[in-house]
């Protein structure tokens, strides 16, 4: 033992400070070392952070020499890497001053691109809150419509216009019940058409409400999400299929039951189905050159999603079929 | 309409809604099931108003109004002072909304759009539940 006036005290104070330090900095340059090499391509101007590293591990080397030095006279090996230590000192301590302007801007930035990311999420809520009101006032619009078919109707005796008025609210219903199921689903985009089938089923049923025996809706619907592009053109015909079975399935008021088939198959492929328990379509009645406005309806609306459609007779049950193909990315 | 409540001249009902063409329409229909009605409105305030003042014998009521109060709250307003038959209007998707209607005093919920028979049995059991009401206090 060579030096602190020999009082094994105080030797043993500096031998255990000198450690520590020397350990925690070398535990800090290991952390540094890591985080450069973990994030090396986010970190800009990563050699930096290893000058630092460099300049601890060497100071942490000098406090590991006093301890050594107390026993063994290595005052050379200590010089050298004092020196060492002083030129890692000198270069961390000349480089720094001039990043400091790109380090300032660098948090800058980091400041700016904070608010831009608040900025956009705060932009996109109102984009959502645009679009749901949006819907909402297409749907209430489209709810004025069937009100004023309806106080149309009010003004004729004649109950063939009477009819004419209905279908025509059962047609903009079925538009607005797109919209009004739009603005309360989650993305606002797309409807689950299953949950609209019966909602719209139900809505035609009890507008063709007549007092004689009920009919009874029976549904087995798969769900099925698609855009709004789609699903109004399937609604509407939807309601000339429901609306027919309803009309001419059961034309004296006997009771029965419509049936409600919604699948999905392979290759998006969907299938949907009214089957009503009627008296039947005649038997000259050309789904092709019909002169109705419904079954006309049906046709065009079937060309514009490129579906097919066809209607066959099977006993007394009549049965539309309806087969289209949902858009790989709207499902 | 032959129910008991309907013992001497015409109940009298009275409309808040928003958009006047549907309240038009609902207030056909209302006449149409026997009901004179007594003024239709399209804000909260106003309904509270004629509700506290008038004592309709029905008040049909949108949840969605003009102004900053809601259906609810005027429901609730009405309420606090005069006991009347109320019947909510909304649609069917809303549930949020009717969630947070069902929370308060109401006699009824109508879904848009009216149903003839809908509507007639909404409000028959309403004013039923009402007249119950109005036993069980005597």
């Amino acid at each position: 033992m060579f030096c602190y006036l020999r009082r094994p005290a105080l030797v043993w104070t500096h031998v255990t400070a000198d450690s520590l330090i020397g350990l925690a900095y070398l535990a800090i340059s290991v952390t540094l070392g890591y985080l450069v090499y973990k994030a090396r391509r986010d970190i800009p101007f990563h050699w930096i952070f290893l000058a630092f590293g460099l300049f601890i591990i060497a100071c942490g080397g000098t406090h590991f020499m006093e301890v050594v030095t107390i026993w063994r006279p290595v005052y050379v090996l200590s010089a050298a890497v004092k020196l060492f230590t002083a030129l890692a000192s000198l270069m961390t301590a000349v480089v720094l001053p001039f990043n400091v302007p790109t380090i300032l801007a660098l948090a800058q930035r980091a400041k700016a691109s904070e608010q831009v990311t608040a900025t956009l999420r705060a932009s996109e809520e109102r984009k959502e809150a645009l679009l749901r009101e949006v819907h909402h006032r297409v749907k209430n619009n489209l709810a004025v419509i069937c009100s004023l078919f309806y106080l149309q109707s009010m003004h004729t005796r004649d109950e063939e216009n009477v009819q004419m008025f209905r279908d025509m609210e059962n047609r903009v219903h079925s538009m607005a019940l797109v919209h009004e199921r739009l603005y309360g689903s989650e993305n606002l985009a797309r409807i689950d058409f299953a949950e609209y089938a019966q909602a719209l089923a139900k809505d035609i049923l009890s507008s063709h409400g007549s007092p004689g025996p009920p009919v009874q809706l029976k549904s087995d619907l798969e769900p099925i999400i698609m855009g709004a592009d789609l699903a109004v053109p399937c609604g509407l015909i939807l309601n000339e299929l429901i609306s027919n079975a309803f009309k001419h399935g059961f034309p004296d008021s006997v009771g029965g039951e419509i049936r409600l088939t919604l699948r999905s198959g392979t290759d998006w492929k969907c299938s949907l189905v009214v089957e009503d328990s009627g008296v039947g379509i005649p038997d000259d009645l050309d789904v092709n050159r019909s002169k109705s406005l419904g079954l006309r309806l049906v046709r065009s609306l079937t060309q514009q999603i490129r579906g097919s459609f066809d209607l066959v007779k099977i006993d007394s049950r009549t049965s539309a079929r309806l087969v289209f193909t949902v858009n790989n990315h709207e499902r | 309409m032959n129910a008991d409540f309907m013992n001497s001249a015409e109940p009298r009902a009275l409309i808040v809604e928003d958009e006047i063409l549907i309240a038009e329409e609902l207030k056909e229909r209302l006449s149409r099931l026997g009901f004179s009605v007594i003024a239709a409105v399209d804000t909260a305030d106003e309904g509270i108003a004629i509700a506290t003042r008038e004592h309709p014998d029905l008040v049909v009521l949108d949840i969605r109004l003009k102004g900053e109060k809601d259906g609810i709250q005027a429901a609730r307003e009405i309420r606090e002072q005069v006991d009347v038959p109320i019947v909510y209007l909304t649609a069917h998707s809303d549930r949020l909304t009717v969630e947070r209607a069902k929370a308060t005093e109401y006699d009824g919920f109508i879904l848009k759009p009216f149903q003839r028979r809908e509507l007639q049995t909404t409000i028959e059991v309403a004013m039923q539940r009402r007249a119950i009401r109005a036993r069980q206090k005597e």
